[in-house]
């Protein structure tokens, strides 16, 4: 018999109450609340805009969904600045708030051409993730990397480096072919290898900075089934044999579950093999009985990872046949916000011991699983995987949680160990730090100032990042 | 822009106004099936576009945990706390609900519509 990760945490959660009646002076036990939100309009009456995570905030004084590439061409040259295109708000950084004017592309949506020769297809950048891989699996084609997520816009996803996992897979933008952006001039340029080629280079991740990209194309692969294998095993196990494994499959990432010396282990390989019936999510449930156990024993490391092991063992792994866009992203209901650091990958393993030290040894709130993953290089200039293979560590803490440690634990480790941010989730780099980490950060600074000489796409963040010397 | 609100809309929001005093009078449908729900949109165009762009991937997922789309039971307890806090609550977001419901042009008249339309079983 199969059992899923939801019979093996709700196990836990009983157990965890149980235990937990000893520890309650100490524990979270009780309704969490919201954490305070702002008003939901200004003195001014103008309408809250808020990212996925509720961090970022802004009251844009005008709202624009552009149904042509005309109309955002004239808009980027009348509408009040700064301007600033939003995909779906997930990002965890301040690129997108603007008290200008916010624009989205959910009205240039959709498949615009493909060529079946050679697995391209162009799109609109507002699509959707999730749209876009139903609409490539009716052109028998795939995107082979995906984020954990589809919510995503494609021009939102790409312009932050969003990226999925596996060694021999470049992220999101690293298939990107050509793109056509309109610049802060109002200017409609087509981009690629040899047309504004460096352009090209900067905008493939480009904040947003550089222009808003209107259409996208992608070297895509043929549509495929993918067999994926869930499996719970130690951590040790899971390190020690970290390099065969991710030469070993095509997709491949792990989660340590903070607290309980177990990893959650996440592969998905090519398949003839017939479809099977995908069961109901669990992760979320799993999520919540880990909270759980933070809710009732934080107070006892110990007893929390005594209950954690005993409840977890002798389980047996999930398996799922399926087209890879159909497994590869899940839904994510339980908000956190994130941090997510990218680097060298022989420095993955020794950075992530010492995270998981620190957070064990100074953060008995954490319960978010802790993700790292892997992913192949590209030379696009602000990519954080340019040059280097990668393993990326991701960490998460629940929405109504205090997220400092982030700062405070994690980002000095992923630091010391020559990590470049994720340029969606939360750091604190600034200027000097990313001109140091990129080699061609000058020059995308200098080609910006070109673009948009009158800072049209700048908003403070943004001034931040790119403010010229 | 303001939006015209369909016939059913506004046949939602009358049922809305008088929840609790039996104005609807209507038994209590099954819930659609996960074909119904998919395929289901509001009449307006526009409000249809909005819909399929920002509202569709999460409210006909059941793993995403949001009520589905003309399941009238799971909207019922939303509904019952009055339009003014369920709008509220997309403007903020709330629990797995992000703010602005991914519709980053929508008005408040927008939400409203096609919460309406959401929570109405389909006929
Ligand atoms: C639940 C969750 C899961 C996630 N999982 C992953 C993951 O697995 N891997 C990963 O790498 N990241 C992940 N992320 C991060 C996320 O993929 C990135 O932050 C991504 O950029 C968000 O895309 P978006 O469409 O929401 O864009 P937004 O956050 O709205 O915008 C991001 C940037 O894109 C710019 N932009 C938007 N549209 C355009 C356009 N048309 N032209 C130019 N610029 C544009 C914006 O101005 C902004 O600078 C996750 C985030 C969340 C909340």
């Amino acid at each position: 018999m199969m059992v899923s990760r939801r019979s093996l945490f709700l196990g836990m959660a009983g157990v965890a109450a149980v235990a937990g009646a000893g520890g309650w002076a100490a524990s979270r036990v009780g309704v969490q609340p919201e954490p305070p939100a702002p008003p939901g309009q200004d003195e001014a009456g103008r309408l809250l805009w808020r990212n996925w995570s509720g961090i970022q905030t802004a009251y844009p004084a005008q709202r624009a969904a552009p149904g042509s590439e005309g109309e955002l061409a004239a808009l980027v040259r009348t509408a009040p600045g700064p301007l600033r295109a939003v995909g779906s708000g997930h990002s965890f950084m301040p690129l997108v708030p603007t008290p200008g004017t916010l624009v989205t592309l959910d009205r240039m949506t959709g498949l615009i051409s493909h060529d079946k020769a050679t697995s391209t297809a162009v799109a609109w950048g507002g699509t959707r993730l999730a749209d876009l891989g139903a609409a490539l699996a009716g052109i028998g084609q795939e995107m082979p990397n995906l984020p954990d997520i589809n919510k995503q816009s494609l021009a939102g996803a790409t312009a932050t480096g969003t990226h999925g996992t596996g060694a021999t897979l470049p992220a999101l933008h690293g298939n990107i072919t050509a793109l056509r952006l309109v610049t802060g001039r109002g200017d409609i340029l087509d981009c690629d290898v040899a047309r504004n080629a460096e352009l090209f280079q900067a905008a493939r991740l480009g904040l947003g900075a550089f222009g808003i990209v209107t259409q996208v194309t992608l070297q895509n692969s043929p549509l495929k089934r993918v067999e994926r294998n869930v499996w719970l095993q130690p951590l040790e196990q899971t390190l020690a044999d970290w390099p065969r494994l991710h030469q070993a499959h095509r997709n491949i990432e792990f989660y340590y579950l903070p607290f309980t010396d177990m990893t959650a282990v996440i592969t998905h390989d090519e398949t003839d093999e017939p479809a099977t019936v995908r069961p109901p999510a669990q992760d979320n449930e799993a999520l919540l009985d880990l909270k759980k156990l933070r809710d009732w024993l934080g107070w006892s490391p110990a007893l929390r990872r005594r209950v954690a092991r005993q409840v977890m063992s002798g389980l047996e792994p999930e398996r799922v046949v399926d087209e890879s866009w159909r497994l590869l992203s899940n839904e994510r209901p339980v908000r956190f916000n994130e941090m997510e650091f990218h680097l060298p990958l022989e420095a993955q393993v020794g950075a992530l011991q010492e995270v998981i030290a620190a957070i064990e040894g100074q953060r008995n709130d954490v319960f978010f699983p802790i993700e790292a993953r892997i992913v192949a290089p590209d030379d696009a200039w602000l990519s954080p995987f340019q040059g280097r293979m990668t393993g990326s560590i991701a960490v998460h803490a629940y929405y109504k949680d205090q997220y400092d440690f982030l700062y405070q634990l994690v980002e000095p480790i992923m630091r010391r160990h020559g990590g470049r941010p994720h340029w969606g989730k939360l750091n604190s780099l600034k200027r000097a730090d990313f001109a140091a980490l990129y080699p061609r950060f000058n020059d995308a600074a200098e080609l910006r100032r070109q673009m948009d000489p009158e800072g049209r796409f700048l908003n403070d963040y943004l001034r931040g990042v790119f403010a010229d010397a | 822009m303001t939006t015209p609100l369909s016939v059913r809309a506004l046949r939602g929001f009358l049922c809305l106004a008088f929840l609790g005093l039996g104005a609807c009078g209507q038994k209590e449908a099954p819930p659609p099936d996960a074909a119904t729900i998919a395929a289901l949109r509001p009449a307006d165009p526009r409000l249809a576009e909005i819909y399929a762009a920002s509202c569709l991937a999460c409210h006909t997922m059941a793993d995403s945990g949001a009520p589905l789309t003309g399941d009238g039971e799971q909207w019922k307890p939303r509904l019952n706390k009055g339009m003014s806090v369920l709008l509220k609550n997309v403007v903020e977001g709330v629990n797995g609900m992000p703010a602005g419901g991914q519709c980053f042009a929508c008005t408040p008249e927008d939400y409203t519509a096609l919460i309406l339309f959401m929570s109405q079983p389909p006929r």
